[in-house]
Order: C-alpha cells, then structure tokens, then sequence
C-alpha cells in the first residue's frame, strides 16, 4: 500500500492505545467521533457521556527517530450535559456526534462539538505561567487588609504547571428540531453549517442567535417524507459549495450562490442501482452514512453500509472508484437487521495525499484501499497486538467454503465490536482507530 | 412460500423496532424509523402479493420477493390489486380528492419513483402498524409503560364491528365510504397524547405549532370501550393496522375535515419527538407481538 511518502507499502504498527481495558463497556465511555486538528498534532475524541479527550502529540524527540511523537491525554472537559426538552418530553442525548477543529489562529486552539442539538465552540488555552505579588490578594486569593500594606511591588508572572483550560466560548442553540448529524467549517473560516435530518443551517461562528437556514427537505406533509440528510460537509476549497448525502443514497452539491435556499441542487450524484442485488434490506443498505471531500477537493468519498464510493465532482452518474468493504455481508443482512447492525454508521477518511482511504467494519476490522495499487488490506485493533512497534498482520475473513488458517468466517465475527470512527493525520502515516471504548493509534514502521 | 415466512418475520421485527424506537433515549430517531418503515412496507407488500397465501395476491401476477419496482403492465401492484378486496373494508371517508380506494394507488417502491408520487408515499410510509401515543392522560406517566391492547378493532361507519375481516360487508352493514365525513372513527389504535401535550420523545406527537395540545383521541368517547375492545379483538384490530392504516391518511385533509386533524398529523412514521407538528404513525406494539398467530390469519383475510 503506497504511503504518503512514496511507493513502498506501509507497514501499519500498534503504537498506542486509550480507554479502559475491562470488556464491560460504560457506556458513557463509548466513543462516538474521532478527530486529528488541522496539524495533526492534537486528536480529539469525543464519546456518549458528553466528554471530549483531546491528546497531544509529543514533540518529536532527537533520540527516538524510530517512532513518532505519542499521543497523551492534553485536555478533558465535559462538553455535553444531558437536556430534558420539556416542551416536548424529550430528551436530549448529550453523546458527541461530531467534533470539528478550526485552524489555528493564535496560541489557542478551537473546536466545535456537538450533540443531537446543540453546538458549542470550545476554546483550548495553556496556561503555564500566573501572576504573583499581588498588593491587595494573599496568594491564596484572599483579600489583604489595606491597611497592612505598607510597600507596594509589582506583581511579575512565574512559570507554574502546565494548565490546559477548556471554556465554551459560543453555544450555538435552538435551531434543529431534528437530530443533528454533521457539522463543517467552512474554507472562509468564519462560517459553518450544521446538519439535521431534514435541514442545514449556515452560522457564523461570532454569531448564536440566529443561523441561515440553507437546506430544508422537510416535505410540507411529513406523511411523503421519503429520505432524511445524512451527512453534510463544505467544500474544502470552494466557501460557496457544499455537499449532502441522504438516506437514499444520493449525493447532492449546492452552491449557495445560486440561491439563498440551496433546495435545488447544481449536481447530483447518484448510482443507478443494480437491481440483481434487490432485496427487502436494499434501501437501507444504500443509505449513505458519511460523506468527505478530498484533501484537494476534486473528489469526494461516501460510505453506505457494504462499501466505500469515491465520486469525482464532476461526474455524476456513477462514482470513479467502488471498494467493498464487506461484501459478505450481503448474504446476511437479514440478521444484521434483526440484531441493529445494519443501522451502524461507518464513517471514512483519506489520508493526506488522498491516496489511501479507510474506513471500519467489524470484530474490530479496519479496512484500507489504495486508490494507485488497488490493493486492500484489513486489519484489527486489537489489544493483542499491543507491542509498540509491532508490524500489524493483516486479516482476511472467509465468506464461504474452506476457510485457511488464520481466517476468521464470517459467522465468528464478532458484530458487537465495530469500528465506527476512524482519522488519518493529515500529513503523516498516523491513524487512530476507535473500538467501542478504545482508541488505537497506529504508525507506519519508521526504518 | 418462504418468502412470506421471511416476509411475516420482517414484518413483525420492524413492529418490535418501531415499539422499541418510542422508549430509547434521546427521541425517535428519524432516519432509522424511515428506514424500517421501508423495509416494513416492502416486506408487507411481498406478504400480501405472494398469491400462495390464497390472499389478495390473486389479483396480481406473482412477484418475486424483493420485487418492489411497478410490475410492468400491473397498473395497480402491491398496494393495487391484493387490496382490491381490503376496499370494501375501507370504511373511513376519504377525501375527496382521494381515490375511493387506497389500493388503486400504485405504490412503486423503487429507488427513483417515489418522488413523482408524493401521494403514494403518503400510504407507504405509515404502512407500520400506527403508533400509539403515550399520553399522561393514561394515568401518568405515560412512558413505556402505558401500553394498551390491539388497536381497537375496526369499526366501519356505523361505529360497529360489522364487517367481517374477510372483505365482505356484511349485508346489513350498508356502509360505504363518505367522502367526506370525518366521524367515522379510523379503525388504528387509539393515539394518546401526553397530557401536557408535549410530543417528543419515545412517542409523544404535538399538534402543530407545537403548541401543547390535548388531542382528543379519535373515538375519545369510546376511548374506555376501546380497551376493552382491544383485548379482544386482536385479529380484526391487526387487520386494521395494515389494511386500514392507510386509509386514515387519505381522510386526512389538509384543511382539516377530520375531527382531530392534529391526530392525523401524527401518522408520519418516522418522525416523533423532534417535530412538535409532525405526524407520526400508530402502531400497535405488545397486541400485534403477542399475537402472531391470530394475525397471519388476519393477513391472510386480507
């Protein structure tokens, strides 16, 4: 598999893992986004109990030339609290559903999360350094008697311990009636949208009491209501273009140009479906989960159920390139539909070059396709496999018939163990892989 | 034939999941309730067209399981002829701008022909069995717990269990569909509504403008006798669900000539919680899993 630096296959190894070891899963510690900042140099996750773990990469040390910086716990805040609508009887999960970072503007960094209804913007600051000496304050913060004071100095900073604050800087509140899925920032910097089942709304980031409202789909009857939005994401280049993706799985770009209520697309994208493969599970399958632009914005990835699309913007009809990513489970979506399954939400990314894309499956699978080699590998985050530096070995699964050694069938895969959300470091071979409660971080094998 | 049985299991997993999706935290999920409404509806359609059932499907050549594309030269496929009997249990009104009957709307299932029949969809998606309300007015609390039996049964106009499932009205009966009359009970489980009106959540249903609404159940002077019919009228009441479910939607008029228009709002499958004026769906839950014995032979009465 080409990497970024050239065509020599990667070896994938196990550098690290976060979370709990125990197999009984809080589930406020299931993890629900993962997300690298622009740098590469924090990643945050985000997980059901409305908290969000930003770990930060060490700086590279001299010494250690055969790995890259590790990853460790920077900041932990509680982003999300659990909401009661009253209104409406309804409450409000506080699970994170997205996390996107802003670049970085001055020493502190943003993000934005967000939970079924609410955004925020976050702001990360350091403090390593806090006044001393103050005239009227004891150091512990209590007030002196003026009247004891009889010299006055100037109070000067001194170094202290690395503190690492989170404080809500903008809540963005009031605007879903549905369940917000996606959240994007915008090329501009200044503007994002948030995606609800049925809508899209425009914010600037200084502004939270009021947003555009850009996409509606709600059907004036919600009896004809026949897809939902799935997915949105700008334009990584164009501030005036974006994408949504919808449960029906087609793909919709918008110029927000053309008019200021983009409900009539400029492109749509969709694939015409093979009706061989018909079955009573065929919609749901088809249902696009995630869509990501290219890191040059000349294509786009959509994820539904069995597989990974990437379409070429402008080419509508079809997409350029189709990966399966287990394809057999087409034979057992009957079950998949019993037991939940084919609901979950594969999300997918490139790596920087838009070379390689990946995406996650089960039994703690994790798959990679180069789009240059065609080749494919799938690997597992697993703690087995948890010696830094140990070379990843890849798996195969079996759909029928004799199965060779050391492949898995796909009857002893285990579906409870789902790789959901996965990240690609936006310049280096660094991926981090979220188990149910886990989050693996793998390196390319630095010689 | 083993398409029906896996029909018939589908069927019955998408009502459990539609039950379920009332009780999970964080409101009912839109994007999931559509999709198992989907695969409901495509489920049920295979059921009623399989002709080996001896149902409905006679009228239409046999289709393939998955079958859910507009049979060429069928002008009425699925929804068309396996109803073309259910009309006669069509006893709501319907407006007039509806057809008499539901089924000689083709419902087209395929990927890229629903959008020219927003109509059409109006039947598919509340193909689910309606969805109950849960209504503090139960006695509090509504939540999961206030469950109640099988929808009531199905009542034709003259508000009296007369016609058989089978199809034939009964002589006597002389009932017919009204076009416009919106007493006529719709034959689903009654919706409760919380009491504070508010409609979120596992199941609540707002009228819209969101503001709280007491809706009256549809049969709110019969709502005590309801329960006791739904203990026992289970069979006629699961026919109800899917023969009749649609049936509702087309009395429904935008201007609001039924008697509670807000209720009917809530026949939108999916949607719950998020949307005080959506519509959402009625269904029965526990009646229509405990009983499926009696309610394959309810389908096969269709």
């Amino acid at each position: 598999m080409a990497g970024a630096g050239g065509g020599n296959d990667i070896q994938w190894c196990f550098s690290q893992v976060k979370g709990a070891v125990d197999d009984d899963v809080a589930e406020a510690d299931i993890i629900s986004t993962v997300e690298f900042n622009h740098s590469g140099e924090l990643l945050a996750t985000g997980d059901k109990g409305g908290r969000v773990v930003i770990f930060q990469q060490e700086q590279e040390n001299k010494t250690q030339t055969h790995s890259r910086g590790e990853y460790n716990v920077y900041s932990t805040f509680q982003s999300h609290e659990p909401e009661f609508d009253y209104l409406k009887s309804l409450e409000i999960e506080e699970k994170i559903n997205k996390i996107r970072w802003l670049p970085q503007k001055n020493a502190a960094q943003f993000l934005l999360s967000t939970n079924d209804k609410t955004i925020k913007l976050w702001k990360i600051s350091e403090r390593d350094k806090r006044p001393e000496g103050y005239n009227l304050k004891e150091e512990d913060g209590r007030y002196r008697d003026p009247t004891t004071v009889t010299t006055l100095r100037v109070p000067v900073f001194r170094p202290m311990d690395l503190m690492v604050e989170a404080s809500p800087r903008r809540i963005f509140a009031n605007a879903h009636t549905y369940h917000i899925n996606s959240i994007s920032i915008n090329s501009d910097y200044e503007t994002y949208l948030s995606a609800d089942d049925l809508r899209i709304n425009l914010w600037h980031l200084e502004i939270t009491d009021r947003s555009f409202n850009i996409v509606d789909i709600k059907p004036a009857n919600m009896e004809e209501l026949t897809e939902v939005i799935t997915a949105a994401e700008f334009h990584p280049n164009s501030c005036n273009t974006f994408v949504y993706s919808s449960s029906k799985g087609t793909i919709r770009l918008c110029d927000m140009r053309a008019s200021a209520l983009c409900d009539r697309h400029s492109k749509l994208f969709e694939e015409p479906e093979d009706p061989s493969n018909r079955s009573f599970f065929s919609e749901i399958i088809s249902s696009i989960s995630d869509v990501k632009f290219s890191h040059s914005g000349r294509y786009m990835m959509t994820r539904d159920y069995l597989s990974v699309k990437i379409w070429d913007l402008n080419m509508e009809n079809r997409p350029v390139e189709t990966y399966q990513v287990h394809e057999y489970l087409r034979s057992k979506l009957c079950s998949l539909y019993e037991n939940d399954c084919i609901f979950d939400k594969f999300e997918c990314c490139w790596n920087g070059s838009d070379s390689v894309v990946m995406t996650g499956s089960y039994n703690n699978f994790f798959r990679m396709f180069d789009r240059n080699t065609k080749r494919d590998i799938t690997l597992e985050a697993s703690r087995e496999n948890n010696k830094p530096r140990t070379v990843l070995k890849p798996r195969k699964v079996c759909a029928s018939g004799k199965r060779k050694k050391d492949e898995i069938s796909v009857d002893s895969l285990d579906f409870n163990k789902k790789i959901l959300h996965t990240a690609w470091h936006p310049k280096e071979n660094i991926i981090a892989v979220a188990t149910t409660n886990n989050l693996y971080i793998f390196q390319d094998k630095v010689n | 034939m083993e398409f029906k049985l896996e029909a018939h299991r589908i069927v019955s997993i998408s009502l459990g999941k539609i039950y379920n999706s009332r009780v999970q935290r964080g409101g009912i999920k839109l994007h999931k309730n559509l999709l198992v409404s989907l695969v409901l509806r495509s489920a049920r359609q295979v059921y009623l067209s399989d002709p080996c059932l001896g149902g409905p499907g006679v009228g239409g050549p046999p289709q393939p399981p998955p079958a859910q594309e507009q049979l060429p030269g069928e002008p009425a496929p699925g929804w068309g002829e396996p109803h073309a009997r259910d009309s006669s249990m069509e006893q709501d009104p319907e407006p007039a701008g509806a057809a008499p009957e539901p089924p000689a709307l083709p419902l087209a299932l395929g990927k890229r022909s629903l959008e020219g029949s927003p109509l059409l969809r109006a039947e598919a998606v509340p193909e689910a069995p309606r969805r109950r309300v849960e209504a503090a007015e139960r006695g509090g609390g509504g939540g999961e717990g206030a469950l109640e039996g099988p929808p009531r049964a199905r009542q034709c106009c003259c508000r009296r269990l007369c016609c058989s499932p089978h199809g034939a009205p009964r002589a006597d009966c002389g009932c017919r569909p009204r076009p416009d009359d919106g007493a006529p009970p719709p034959p689903v489980c009654p919706r409760k509504r919380s009491a504070s009106g508010a409609g979120g959540g596992p199941a609540g249903c707002l009228a819209s403008g969101g503001s709280p609404v007491k809706k009256p159940r549809r049969d709110s002077e019969e709502q005590p006798g309801d329960e006791e019919e739904m203990e026992t009228g289970n069979v006629a009441n699961l026919i109800t669900i899917f023969g009749s479910s649609f049936s509702g939607l087309l009395r429904k008029s935008p201007g609001g000539g039924r008697e509670d228009e807000d209720g009917e709002e809530e026949e939108e499958e999916p949607q719950r919680g998020p949307e005080a004026a959506e519509p959402g769906p009625m269904y029965c839950d526990k009646p229509v899993l405990r009983n499926l014995n009696p309610w394959s032979t309810a389908i096969v009465a269709f």
